[in-house]
């Protein structure tokens, strides 16, 4: 029989939990004397507050308490930055600011939270806002980026002598030198607007204050359950002992989840404590739009060097990046776009210097791809316009460029997003390129279908593009794996959850070294009274990092298990087999004892252990890597377009991924199919709007265009695997490989479509509207 | 947002004039409006109840009157706020005198709206007010002919 779990088509272990309606989230936990929060939020962009005036809202009946700024007093500062700017790098400047819990003076983006009211409902507190009358002095606004880089520009910040929040230079070889020497030189600009994350479960928090023990439970929809329990500790002045985080099921994190501290995360808690009694906020769907952060706001000038046959000599990248009011997020999003503005190509020169701009816009943060679909759209547009100048079919271009299988690791000679060296570590780029074109029928399409099409009158294009996706990065995860009484496995890790399939994929890497059914190992996540070091489910990194520590310790509870067995079974190690939660010696099976009473035999309650063995056969182990996996894909569309509405209809979808070794093919198409999903959105439907007063014109799903079921199409999965030499499992991170590549496919595909309109995409999220404009040179939103 | 256009009333211009500056008039022309109080010569307050989609709520607001060239040009200097939001606006009226005793006003104008009005209301906002602006010339226009006859 094979024993082997790992790559298997598992059923999710968590499924019958989530589709019966068992599993709990955050709006779930309902305590009883529970109050209730809501926030009143600036419907300013850049103002600064004369006067709050909260006393009508709190002589409301059933209004438990109010507080402004001024009633927190020294506890009303700004949250810890979440990650520090890059030691490593010449010259780079960061101004960090982060946002408090309530705003006192200035308002510095829409949504910013003034006040908060308690009360005995959410309805009676959302009354309350309406009492709330606040004096603003209207100050003006800096909604674009560019221009907040301007001399003249307003100040989102006054003590600053500009909006320049960061500047970074990273090069790689001698840029200048290789544009001298290039036979083309093809210069362009990009631009790339915001959407949002649109988590189908917005934030929220409950929190509960046991005075008698003085000990604070959290219930937090973060991706970050660890870090957010040591900062409140920290916060709080109480014990971490003390503080229990607990991110329950989540609907969605997409990044925007592990910003930290968000200013309800600070102030849920502390209220919880100063009323002693249990406080819980949901955020609705239009605080999410305001005060959840969002991404992608950036804008390029690039230039590349070629040689006549298409070879690229070098890349000098320009750009900005929008971080909104604040930058808690330190150089994550900008750092990961830079790491990706080379894709998968062998590029020996490369400039690339980014400033991030401070505008009167919700906070900037990470979201699903994080700065990465805003690289490989520029490298990728530019391959395509290299391919056209050049006269070079665009497959073609990318197999010259392509890094060779024998040229890993790849050292790039820059930092990451981590301020580890970018370095990919392995891959087999070309084949999976192959195995694309062969799976969607490239040349078959180019040679016979599109003609047909185009003699026909139909406008059916194809595009076919590689990426990379930096993943799994540190610092580290844990867990602890622990053989039960009852012979089932106890599993618990830091990581939270969102949906990523951690109950069964980390299960099948237990459950293989100990030789049981992935249905007896039972997972917990993101509880830090279970398991309470860790950093969070981010950048691609579960199944990495998480995943390492989870084997980790399921080999170092396997070895205690063999010693024991070993001598109770009195047969040596090597003949001993770990299956169907027993353990047998090899040839004779009658010879054997159930991980049960092995368990029980480990933890005695008579009789004396050795010295030196610990009680139980329990383990915990840590991962951490030097530097992540670098994994690699190619997606390919065949889409027909209507010129005269722009609607679309997709026709084909093809991805190949090669994430390393695969835990569960089933949860990574999944992860693969909801990448696409959010990929459609960003190349086609979603863009968040605002108008030159940082008004944001479309936060409701009346007017933010969601990708439906309808427009999504059927998804084909393809897989390599190139283990990564990086860790025990070779595994990769596969989280956002799926958003990352589609905008940059979307554009190419289009142009090929509209062929006849002779199009240049230079920006994205598109919608019909737009495209129509681009087609006919206008000027359109 | 800009906002502009022209209207043309079957009446003189002095006759207009006195109308618009009128503010009992003014109150019974503009849709929604539940008080106006006079200032001064030249600014008012008042409270409107404004409908736009899925909100309704009343904006406390503020009109002054600027760069007055009586029976010609003006500038209207508007803020109001209210639960659903805010708005702020500067406009410009001119009205020229037409053959047959009719007059042309020509208004243009920019506002910065913000809040639930600009974040859900922003794609019926213009044409709310559009129609906000027709009726209410329209109904000064029925003023202006009862007026005459």
């Amino acid at each position: 029989m094979d024993k082997r779990l790992i790559g298997k088509r598992v059923v999710r272990n968590e499924d019958p939990r989530l589709l019966t309606g068992q599993a709990q989230y955050v709006d779930d936990v309902n305590l009883p004397n529970m109050a209730h929060a809501a926030m009143f939020r600036s419907e300013y962009a850049h103002a600064r507050i004369r006067s709050i005036d909260v006393s009508k809202a709190r002589a409301y009946p059933g209004v438990i308490a109010v507080y402004t700024a001024e009633d927190m007093g020294a506890d009303c500062y700004p949250g810890p930055p979440l990650v520090s700017p890059p030691p490593t790098v010449k010259d780079v400047i960061f101004n960090s600011r982060r946002q408090v819990p309530l705003v006192k003076d200035k308002i510095r983006h829409a949504g910013e939270i003034i006040a908060v009211v308690i009360a005995e409902t959410r309805y009676i507190a959302e009354d309350g806002l309406d009492l709330i009358e606040i004096e603003y002095e209207p100050l003006p606004v800096v909604a674009d980026i560019e221009k907040a880089l301007e001399p003249d520009s307003p100040l989102v910040h006054d003590d600053l002598d500009s909006n320049l929040a960061a500047h970074l230079v990273q090069k790689k070889g001698d840029y200048e030198a290789a544009r001298a020497s290039a036979d083309a030189i093809i210069q362009r600009r990009f631009t790339i607007e915001r959407g949002t994350a649109a988590a189908m479960e917005n934030r929220g928090i409950v929190a509960q204050w046991d005075a008698k023990s003085e000990a604070l439970t959290v219930w937090d929809t973060t991706q970050a359950p660890i870090p957010i329990r040591n900062g409140l500790a920290a916060r709080l002045g109480l014990s971490e002992s003390k503080v229990r985080v607990i991110a329950p099921f989540i609907g969605g994190g997409f990044g925007p989840k592990i910003m930290m501290f968000y200013s309800e995360e600070m102030l849920v808690p502390w209220l919880a404590i100063k009323l002693n009694r249990p406080v819980k906020w949901i955020e609705d769907r239009r605080e999410n739009f305001y005060a959840t952060t969002q991404e992608r706001g950036q804008v390029h000038e690039v230039e590349m060097a070629f040689t006549r046959d298409g070879k690229i000599l070098g890349i000098k990248d320009d750009f900005i990046h929008d971080t909104g009011a604040y930058d808690p997020y330190g150089l994550t999003t900008p750092l990961n776009t830079q790491s990706h503005v080379m894709g998968g190509y062998d590029i020996p020169n490369f400039t690339s210097e980014f400033r991030v701009a401070f505008t009167n816009k919700t906070i900037v943060t990470p979201m699903r791809g994080a700065g990465r679909p805003h690289g490989i759209y520029v490298i990728e547009r530019m391959m395509d316009i290299a391919a056209k100048e050049l006269g070079i079919d665009r497959v073609e271009i990318r197999r010259r460029n392509l890094i060779k299988p024998d040229a890993f690791p790849y050292e790039h000679g820059i930092i990451d997003q981590a301020f580890a060296p970018l370095i990919f570590d392995s891959g087999n780029y070309e084949a999976v390129l192959n195995e694309t074109l062969k799976a969607v029928g490239y040349e078959k399409f180019i040679k016979e279908e599109q003609p047909r099409y185009r003699a026909e009158g139909r406008r059916v294009g194809i595009g076919v593009l590689p990426f990379i996706e930096t993943t799994g990065v540190g610092p580290y995860e844990g867990a602890r794996v622990t053989v039960e009484a009852s012979g089932k496995i106890a599993v618990a890790t830091g990581v939270g959850t969102q949906g990523q399939g951690h109950f069964t994929s980390f299960a099948q890497v237990v459950a293989e070294q100990l030789g049981v059914d992935v249905t007896d190992v039972r997972i917990t996540t993101g509880d830090s009274a279970h398991f309470n070091w860790g950093t969070g489910t981010f950048a691609s990194r579960g199944a990495v990092v998480a995943g390492n520590a989870m084997h980790a310790a399921a080999t170092m509870v396997r070895k205690k298990i063999l010693k024991l067995a070993s001598k109770v079974l009195n047969a040596p190690e090597e003949e001993l087999e770990l299956e169907d939660g027993m353990v047998r010696v090899a040839d004779i099976p009658q010879s054997s004892i159930s991980l049960s009473d092995l368990a029980a035999l480990a933890n005695p309650l008579r009789g004396a252990v050795e010295p030196g063995t610990e009680p139980g056969l329990e383990a915990t182990a840590y991962y951490g890597p030097q530097y992540g996996p670098t994994a690699f894909g190619v997606h390919a569309m065949i889409a027909e377009i209507d010129a005269e509405t722009m609607m679309i209809k997709i026709l084909r979808y093809v991805v190949t991924e090669d994430c390393g070794t695969i835990l569960n093919p089933l949860i990574l198409e999944g992860q693969i199919h909801g990448g696409v999903a959010l990929g459609l959105g960003n190349a086609y439907y979603e863009k968040l709007h605002f108008d030159e007063n940082a008004q944001l014109l479309n936060a409701s799903f009346m007017d933010y265009l969601l990708v439906g079921s309808t427009e999504m199409p059927r998804i084909e999965v393809h897989h390599l695997e190139t283990r990564s030499p990086l860790n025990e499992l070779g595994t990769k991170g596969v989280g956002e490989a799926g958003a990352i590549p589609v905008p940059a496919l979307f554009a190419q595909t289009m142009e090929d479509a509209l062929y006849d309109y002779n199009l240049e995409i230079r920006e994205t999220p598109l919608n019909p509207n737009r495209l129509f404009g681009i087609a006919r040179k206008e000027k359109t939103a | 947002m800009k906002l502009s256009g022209e209207y043309v009333f079957d009446g003189p211009r002095e006759e207009v004039w006195k109308l618009v500056r009128d503010p009992e008039v003014l109150m019974k022309c503009m849709p929604g409006t539940q008080t106006v109080n006079k200032i001064s010569d030249s600014e008012f307050t008042g409270e409107v109840t404004v409908r736009i989609g899925p909100f309704a709520g009343v904006f406390a607001g503020r009109v002054i009157i600027s760069d007055e060239v009586p029976p010609q040009s003006c500038t209207l200097t508007i803020e109001g706020t209210g639960k659903i939001g805010f708005l702020q606006g500067v406009g410009a009226i001119e009205m020229t005198e037409l053959e047959g005793q009719k007059t042309l006003m020509k208004y243009s104008g920019e506002a910065q709206i913000g809040g639930k009005v600009a974040s859900v209301g922003q794609r019926l906002f213009d044409t709310v007010s559009k129609s906000m602006m027709k009726q209410g010339l329209d109904t000064l226009n029925g003023f202006l002919k009862s007026n005459a006859a």
